[in-house]
């Protein structure tokens, strides 16, 4: 009778360990999210300060010097400036980017009259006190110096700055001007190496693992094989990138920097994982399956093709795509073969310089500038949404692949 | 029963590495007979069945010794095609294992991988053919594209005869075929076995003896990878001439 009771206590307690267990490894999680989407839904907005224009229609727009133009413009909202200093100070509240925008503007209103107020993107200063990232210590605020905390107050009086989504996240590559600064660089470069990886690891691991699961004899050989490849998937990934960098770059001196590189480096990282995952799942085929097959005559490889790797395909892409999912949020081997570059354009193809997505995140999270702290957030949100999208495709290919027998 | 012999196996020897599972077997096949091998739990009935149709060609560590002739040819010699000998000779494995395909392409998949059809209406006449010598055709017409994996137990063991009888073979090897089933679906494989002995030679392996006493001609029983005794069905179970015969079937041993 004691020992059902202290059986029963002991079951008891069990359960709690696994209830505090799982709560505290939630918790963990929904602060790490917490902590990363509540400092990088600010870099969706940007600040963007209204200018006073009045430009006439009949002016030839392109002989105009767009950045004098837009500066005059500007200053001349502010009649009481005198000094140079507070000059300086009021033209840098916009952003360098402002005098493109406005050139932008000038070309696509060829002919016509520019009167009123128009929006143009504010510097990363001036952005980080509206957003409230920097607050007000008297009269400044951060790098905001007491001249540019007057004008501020003028602007804000007027209604003359505000929050408007940022298009150059999704739109621009990587700026040393945080409010020009943007992930499309980083999203095309991590897309190209990945397909490229996947397209090299795919085929060339799971041809390896049905050579070793059906048609290699087994000896001491293959055991040593087998030995190594399960060693390789606990090689540091750094040391593929010393790989890459000694066969890829230095051997057969392909550009540095490239996303094929970086697909090539990571292919060989994600190879040893696929292999062993698609062991695993040709290994769980049902051999009944195979014996029939056979059984009716069919050979060796028409069994292989025909029902061993169709029935162990679920497996096998699921491994693949937590191969892949990894190799996507592998920074070091990148490292190695220059993909750590600063690039300001986005690739045009495999072979163009770029850079990649945990890349840009270790580049923004290095960088002084207080506005860079919400970019590499909101870099991290995208990155996470990119991985929860391949599971999600792995859990719809291995429910819509798999087969019951 | 014609008397013609059709598998003649001498002097067969099988190790599996360094264990011996086959001691000295020989055993004459009937043509249009049903042979039962029976026998205590690992005594190599299905080693035997295996060395047959060369299945246990697939096992890396089997090594097989003596000779097994079908119609006279040796079936290990080197000019011998294992893929054309398995038309030959089709198996019924113990547990059905239909493929994860529909209940035609299950059926279908012998012809079409050996060619033996040019047109669809030739490979439609094969399936339902095939599927009527199972005695499944009237159960299976109107639904030949569901998977077969969902039909019940002996409608899918019945299916893997069909599947099997599809290549046209010559002999039917089968593996304890019932031993999965319920006895409903065990007595109607019995009765399609009858049938099928008028056009096929059946090697069947069977554990139990009142199976193998209703639908053999011959009966050989085994013990320990020797065959103890072989002789008609009949005299084996009524006269056992060896007295590890007789202690099997009165079920003093096994």
């Amino acid at each position: 009778m004691n020992s059902i009771t202290a059986r029963n206590k002991s079951e008891k307690r069990f359960k709690m360990y696994g209830k505090v267990a799982v709560t505290v490894a939630i918790s963990f999680l929904v602060i790490l999210l917490y902590n990363i989407f509540s400092s990088g839904i600010s870099a969706f907005k940007q600040t963007y300060v209204a200018v006073q224009l009045d430009i006439p229609a009949n002016l030839d727009k392109k002989t105009l010097n767009p950045r004098s133009e837009l500066n005059k413009s500007f200053l001349k909202m502010f009649p009481d400036l005198q000094s140079r200093a507070e000059k300086r100070a009021a033209l840098s509240l916009l952003s360098k980017g402002a005098r493109y925008e406005f050139k932008d503007l000038l070309l696509n209103n060829e002919g016509k009259d520019l009167k009123g107020y128009y929006w143009f993107l504010a510097s990363s200063d001036l952005d980080m006190y509206i957003k409230g990232t920097v607050k007000r210590q008297g009269d400044t605020a951060g790098r905001i110096d007491e001249y540019q905390m007057k004008l501020i107050d003028i602007l804000q009086s007027k209604n003359l700055v505000e929050l408007h989504s940022n298009k150059y996240l999704f739109s621009s590559a990587d700026s040393r001007e945080p409010e020009m600064a943007g992930i499309k660089g980083a999203i095309l470069g991590s897309l190209y190496a990945i397909i490229i990886a996947f397209l090299v690891s795919f085929p060339i691991a799971v041809m390896s693992a049905v050579y070793l699961e059906k048609i290699a004899t087994k000896n001491r050989f293959s055991d040593i094989i087998e030995t190594n490849i399960n060693n390789l998937a606990a090689v540091p990934s750094i040391v593929f990138g010393l790989l890459g960098l000694a066969i890829f770059l230095n051997f057969f001196e392909l550009p540095r920097s490239a996303p094929l590189v970086g697909g090539l480096t990571l292919a060989l990282m994600t190879l040893p994982t696929i292999v062993i995952a698609a062991r695993a799942a040709i290994k769980s085929v049902p051999p009944s399956i195979e014996e029939a097959a056979i059984g009716l005559g069919a050979s060796k490889v028409q069994t292989i093709f025909g029902f061993t790797l169709p029935l162990a395909m679920p497996g096998i892409l699921t491994g693949t795509i937590i191969g892949i999912a990894q190799a996507i949020g592998e920074t070091a081997p990148l490292l190695m073969i220059g993909m750590v570059a600063f690039v300001v354009d986005a690739p045009g193809g495999p072979m163009d310089a770029s850079t990649a997505l945990p890349v840009q995140i270790y580049l923004w999270a290095d960088s002084p500038e207080r506005a860079f702290t919400e970019r590499t957030s909101a870099a991290i949100m995208v990155l996470l949404g990119f991985l929860i999208l391949l599971n999600l495709t792995a859990i719809y290919l291995r429910k819509k692949l798999e087969k019951k027998w | 029963m014609s008397e013609k012999l059709k598998v003649a196996i001498r002097n067969l020897n099988v190790h599996y590495g360094n264990k011996q599972a086959l001691f000295d077997v020989n055993l004459n096949i009937m043509e249009k007979e049903v042979t039962s091998l029976i026998g205590p739990s690992g005594c190599g009935k299905s080693t035997l069945l295996k060395c047959i149709n060369r299945m246990n060609d697939l096992v890396e560590i089997c090594n097989i010794k003596g000779q097994i002739l079908l119609d006279s040819e040796d079936i290990n010699d080197e000019n011998q095609d294992p893929v054309l000998l398995r038309m030959k000779i089709g198996m019924v494995f113990q547990k059905p294992n239909p493929f994860p395909k529909s209940i035609y392409d299950n059926v279908a998949f012998g012809p079409k991988l050996h060619g033996m059809v040019k047109s669809k209406g030739e490979l439609d006449n094969i399936v339902v053919q095939s599927l009527s010598k199972s005695g499944l055709y009237d159960e299976v017409k109107d639904r030949l594209f569901e998977p077969g994996t969902s039909l019940s137990g002996g409608q899918q063991q019945r299916l893997c005869i069909a599947r099997a009888l599809a290549v046209n073979p010559e002999i039917l090897l089968m593996d304890e075929p019932c031993s999965a089933l319920d006895p409903i679906a065990t007595a109607k494989i019995e009765d399609l076995i009858a049938e099928l002995k008028q056009q096929y030679t059946i090697v069947i392996v069977t554990h139990s003896m009142q199976q193998a006493a209703r639908v053999s001609d011959r009966t050989a029983y085994m013990h320990m990878g020797e065959l103890i005794e072989t002789g008609m069905t009949k005299s084996i179970f009524s006269n056992p001439q060896h007295e590890k015969t007789q202690d099997y079937i009165t079920g003093r041993i096994g």
